[in-house]
C-alpha cells in the first residue's frame, strides 16, 4: 500500500494521476499546506523540504517501507517499481528524463513564479509579472514546437507528459491562450480522455476553495498590464 | 568523444565535474549565452530549450549518437553509462534521485532568481529580492540539516553532490552566511578540494566575464531576444 501525502496542486496531480495509470492501491492523506501542515515533524521525517507530494510505500526494497519526497523522483520510483511510463533502457528513456528535467526546472518552478506575481504577491510588480509571464509563454512555444511533430513529449506517453499535463492545463493562470498553441492543446485533449487522469485530477480536489477566486485575481492583474490585448 | 556545449555558469559546472569525475574524454564548444549563440538553430537542434548544458554522444544507446540536454538528465545519462555516481542499490538511487531533483526543481531555479534579482534586473525590487533571499536562506537550512551527520547528500559522493555543489559555491553572491550553515560550509570544502572538481570548474574559465553585465549581454539574456518565435 502506497501512503501518499499530497495536496489539488500540479505537484500533486502528477502523483495521484501516475497511482491511477498504474493501478496501485493507495490511501490519500491531506497535507494543508495553507495551513502549514508542510511543516508538522513527522512530514519533514518523509520531506525535508517541506512540500507535496511526498509517498511511503510499505512494500519498498527489500520489502520494507521506504518513503520518497520531490516529484519527479517519485515519479522515477513509481515508474520503476511498475516497469511502465519509463523505458529501462535506449534513446526512448534518455528522451523521457529530458522531458521530465524540463518540467522539473523549467515549467514547474518557472509557473510557480508567474502565478505568484499573478496572483498571491501583495503587490503588483509589473516587471516580475512580465518577466515570468514572458518565460511561461517561452516555455509553452518550446512545448508546442516539440508537440508539432511528436505525438507525446518522448516516444510513447510516459511520466514526462504526466509531469506536464497537470501545469499545462493551467494555462489561463500563467497567463496564456491556448489557441496560440494548437499541438500543446492537442495533446492535452488527448489526455484529458484518459480515464486515471480523470481519476487522478479528482483526489483532494474539493479540499480547495479558492480556484475562482485566484480567476478572478490573475485576469484583473493582466488586464491592468494590457488593457487593450484579448484576455485569456 | 563526447561534444560537449557549455559555458562557465553553475549549471555548465555540473556535467563538467562529471566528466572530469568519470574520466569520459570530451570536447568542449562554447555557446557564449551573452551573445545568443544559444539561439542558433543548430544548437537548438540539440537544445531545444535554448539552454546549456548539452551533449552529444556519438556512442550512445546501441552504438548510436545521442543528444541530451538539461542538466539533470545528462547526469543521469553519463552516470548509468559509466555505472558510477547514481547507485543501482534500490534505497541509494531513491536517496540520490530525491536530492537530485531538490537541485533540479528548488536549488537552481529560485537561486537563479536570486541572482537575477540581485544583479541582473534593471533596478531593485524588494518584495522580489526578499522574497528570493529568503526562499535561498531556507533552503540552505534545509541542506544543512541534510549533512547533519552526513558527508555526502545522499551516501556516497554522487551526482546529487555535484548537481548541488556548483550552485552553492555562489551562497555570498547570494547574500547568505556560510557560518550559519556548518554541514555546508564543510561540505563544499571537501567536494572543491576534489581534483577532478577543480578540473571541471576551470573548464571555460577564460570566458567567464569580470565586471558587470553589459547593456547587450543584459539585452541578449533577459530582454525580448529569448522570446523571439523559432
Amino acid at each position: 500500500m502506497i501512503d501518499l501525502y499530497s495536496w489539488p496542486t500540479p505537484n500533486g496531480n502528477k502523483i495521484s494521476i501516475m497511482l491511477e495509470e498504474i493501478g496501485f492501491p493507495y490511501q490519500v492523506h491531506a497535507v494543508d499546506i495553507g495551513e502549514g501542515d508542510q511543516f508538522a515533524p513527522a512530514f519533514l521525517k518523509i520531506s525535508p523540504n517541506g512540500k507535496i507530494p511526498a509517498i511511503v510505500d510499505s512494500d519498498g526494497p527489500g520489502g520494507a517501507p521506504v518513503s520518497v519526497f520531490e516529484s519527479g523522483a517519485i515519479l522515477m520510483y513509481l515508474a520503476e517499481k511498475s516497469g511502465r511510463f519509463l523505458p529501462a533502457s535506449g534513446a526512448e528513456r534518455i528522451a523521457v528524463l529530458e522531458w521530465l528535467m524540463f518540467q522539473v526546472g523549467g515549467i514547474g518552478p518557472m509557473f510557480g513564479q508567474a502565478n505568484h506575481f499573478l496572483v498571491r504577491a501583495p503587490e503588483r510588480l509589473p516587471y516580475a509579472i512580465e518577466r515570468y509571464v514572458n518565460e511561461a509563454a517561452r516555455l509553452w512555444r518550446v512545448m508546442d514546437t516539440r508537440l508539432s511533430d511528436h505525438e507525446y513529449l518522448a516516444g510513447a506517453y510516459s511520466i514526462a507528459d504526466m509531469a506536464h499535463f497537470s501545469w499545462m492545463r493551467l494555462h489561463r493562470g500563467q497567463g496564456q491562450k491556448i489557441a496560440d498553441y494548437p499541438h500543446v492543446k492537442r495533446w492535452l485533449d488527448a489526455i484529458y480522455a484518459r480515464p486515471a487522469v480523470v481519476r487522478g485530477l479528482d483526489v483532494l480536489r474539493d479540499l480547495r476553495t479558492d480556484y475562482a477566486a485566484e480567476d478572478e485575481k490573475r485576469d484583473s492583474v493582466l488586464k491592468a498590464l494590457h488593457p487593450t490585448a484579448r484576455q485569456p | 568523444m563526447i561534444d560537449l556545449y557549455s559555458w562557465p555558469t553553475p549549471n555548465g559546472h555540473k556535467v563538467h565535474i562529471l566528466l572530469e569525475e568519470t574520466g569520459l574524454p570530451y570536447r568542449v564548444h562554447a555557446i557564449n549565452i551573452g551573445e545568443g549563440d544559444q539561439f542558433t538553430p543548430e544548437f537548438l537542434k540539440v537544445s531545444p530549450n535554448n539552454k546549456i548544458p548539452a551533449i552529444m554522444d556519438p556512442d550512445g544507446p546501441g552504438g548510436a549518437p545521442i543528444s541530451v540536454f538539461e542538466s539533470g538528465a545528462i547526469l543521469i545519462y553519463l552516470a548509468e553509462k559509466t555505472g558510477r555516481f547514481l547507485p543501482v542499490e534500490a534505497r541509494a538511487r531513491i536517496q540520490t534521485l530525491e536530492w537530485l531533483m531538490f537541485q533540479m526543481g528548488g536549488i537552481g531555479p529560485m537561486l537563479g532568481q536570486t541572482h537575477h534579482f540581485l544583479r541582473y534586473a534593471p533596478e531593485p525590487i524588494p518584495y522580489a529580492i526578499d522574497r528570493y533571499v529568503s526562499e535561498t536562506k531556507r533552503l540552505y537550512g534545509v541542506l544543512d540539516r541534510r549533512l547533519e551527520g552526513r558527508e555526502f547528500v545522499a551516501g556516497d559522493y554522487s551526482i546529487a553532490d555535484m548537481a548541488i555543489f556548483p550552485w552553492t559555491r555562489g551562497h555570498e553572491g547570494q547574500n547568505q552566511k556560510i557560518d550559519d550553515f556548518p554541514n555546508v560550509k564543510r561540505w563544499l570544502a571537501a567536494i572543491e578540494a576534489r581534483p577532478a572538481v577543480q578540473r571541471g570548474l576551470a573548464v571555460l574559465k577564460d570566458q567567464r566575464r569580470t565586471g558587470p553585465i553589459s547593456a547587450s549581454e543584459r539585452e541578449v539574456m533577459f530582454g525580448k531576444t529569448q522570446y523571439e518565435r523559432r
